[in-house]
């Protein structure tokens, strides 16, 4: 593994891969051709903790818009809707999970990757750099702003 | 003779090892008395219209307690769209949420004077109890309950003389195999629905029609949108269920209240939730209206800035209060 950035949960540290980008909404994406792949960050992953259903409702070909609805995901501790992280065409969910989502547990960096999108990437914008997706650093310090928020989602439902 | 009490457990979906051994703990469980036919079928949400599930219950004409990974009038509306209908039976195990918020059955609405359609379309007189198996966290409560039931069925005596005729051993459940895939459909629960025809007029997709009695019915339920619950939302007596959705009130919970699990949408990135109804409701079916006709094309809310919050509570706190939501 490359090297890491590392964010505190508690007793939990998230590390955060510096060979690769991140999303506002928690996942990681790393270029693949003319792609991007994404999936959860550790962050995400720790506050999912074990997922147990991963659902779809978009399939390849698609174009999403930027925070469409994509589907939903189920854990231990946890319910949430996904939604697209970037504008683009949906090119492939990893099909390793559709049966079993635990690779998003065992290896959220690599096999548990969930899907692909061919960025819609206007021609202003330099070529790596759809401007949604941020650096580690850049996530990291995105994430010391969104736990307050964070916060108040999970306490006010436990509450 | 009464007609024989019939316990259906229907099988779950998930990967949740502890949802898996729970319905066949139940199954077993209830088969081990002796007494109760115990019918084992996949999830009823996923079962065609032809699944030989649905042929054995339609058969059954005794009380049915169904047990499903479903809110129980979710389980109950699936049933009778598959002409397995009866009296919605309460039970006692709910989640405490829900057990606050009591049955809110027609009959408790000040809305008296409004005419549901199983006012002019009765249900038949059978009981059927439907219970969630996400609140069956113990096994001696579900028997328990199903002792309450019986009960109040009056089927004590049934029970002995069954007992005495076979003896102390136990029955063994029956599974009746299907092949399923996951399906995405609504179910209209007639208790509430008014015929005001909202639904049908909504929607896009001909999901909804007209029986020969010009009541609404959901006629092609597979012409559905996966994912899109906007019909719910619109629906004025709030009798529109999408049983796989993810908010506990589009997926049948008896009152408003929020299911178990922490809702992490607004992390991913779902939008403020200051919309209207009615407006996320047209996004939601224009959304799917444009990737039904062209997928190219594309029709939705633009993205609207996530919320913040000035709380100066630290993170520890949150995990910690992660760790401690135990289910």
């Amino acid at each position: 593994m490359s090297d890491s950035l590392v964010f505190r949960m508690g007793e939990f540290e998230a590390a955060f891969p510096t060979d690769r980008q991140y999303a506002r909404n928690h996942m990681w994406a790393r270029r693949q051709d003319s792609a991007y792949r994404f999936g959860f960050s550790a962050y995400a992953v720790r506050l999912l903790q074990d997922v147990y259903f991963l659902d779809w409702i978009v399939e390849p070909g698609l174009d999403l818009q930027p925070r469409q609805e994509i589907g939903s995901i189920e854990s231990k501790k946890a319910e949430a809707s996904l939604y697209a992280p970037i504008a683009g065409r949906l090119s492939i969910l990893n099909p390793e999970l559709l049966d079993d989502p635990s690779a998003i547990n065992v290896d959220t960096y690599g096999i548990g990757w969930l899907f692909e999108i061919q960025p819609s990437i206007p021609n202003t914008l330099e070529e790596d750099d759809p401007s949604d997706l941020m650096s580690a650093q850049e996530y990291v310090a995105f994430l010391d702003e969104v736990w307050v928020a964070t916060q108040r989602t999970i306490k006010g439902q436990l509450g | 003779m009464k007609p024989e009490i019939t316990v259906v457990v229907s099988r779950g979906q998930n990967h949740d090892p502890a949802e898996r051994t729970r319905d066949h703990e139940i199954a077993d469980r209830l088969s081990a008395r002796g007494d109760l036919e115990v019918l084992v079928v996949p999830h009823l949400n996923d079962l065609p219209a032809n699944a030989a599930s649905l042929a054995a219950l339609r058969q059954r004409t005794g009380p049915l307690i169904v047990f499903a990974w479903l809110y129980p009038r979710a389980a109950h509306w699936i049933l009778d769209r598959h002409k397995i209908a009866g009296q919605f039976g309460a039970t006692r195990i709910q989640a405490d949420a829900d057990a606050k918020s009591a049955d809110q059955t027609p009959s408790d609405s000040p809305q008296e004077s409004v005419e549901r359609v199983v006012d002019f379309r009765p249900l038949p007189a059978r009981s059927i109890y439907c219970i969630d198996l996400r609140d069956c966290t113990s096994t001696d409560a579900v028997h328990g309950e199903v002792e309450r039931i019986l009960t109040e069925l009056g089927h004590g005596a049934f029970r002995s003389s069954v007992g005495s005729s076979e003896g102390n051993g136990s029955r063994p459940w029956q599974a009746i195999a299907d092949d399923t895939q996951r399906r995405w459909y609504p179910v209209i629960d007639f208790s509430r629905c008014t015929n005001c025809m909202e639904c049908i007029d909504f929607c896009l997709f001909g999901v909804y029609g007209l029986d020969e009695s010009d009541t609404i019915l959901v006629e092609q339920p597979d012409n559905c949108r996966k994912g899109c619950p906007a019909c719910s939302r619109v629906c004025p007596e709030n009798a529109i269920i999408f049983p796989l959705h993810k908010s506990p009130g589009i997926a049948g919970a008896s009152g408003s209240i929020d299911g178990l699990k922490v809702d992490l949408s607004q992390l991913f990135g779902k939008p403020a939730p200051d919309q209207h109804l009615g407006q996320i409701a047209r996004q939601e079916r224009a959304r799917q209206l444009a990737a039904s006709t062209n997928p190219s094309t594309s029709a939705t809310s633009p993205p609207q800035a996530p919320p913040h919050s000035d709380s100066s509570d630290d993170l520890d706190q949150l995990i910690n209060a992660l760790d401690q939501f135990d289910l």
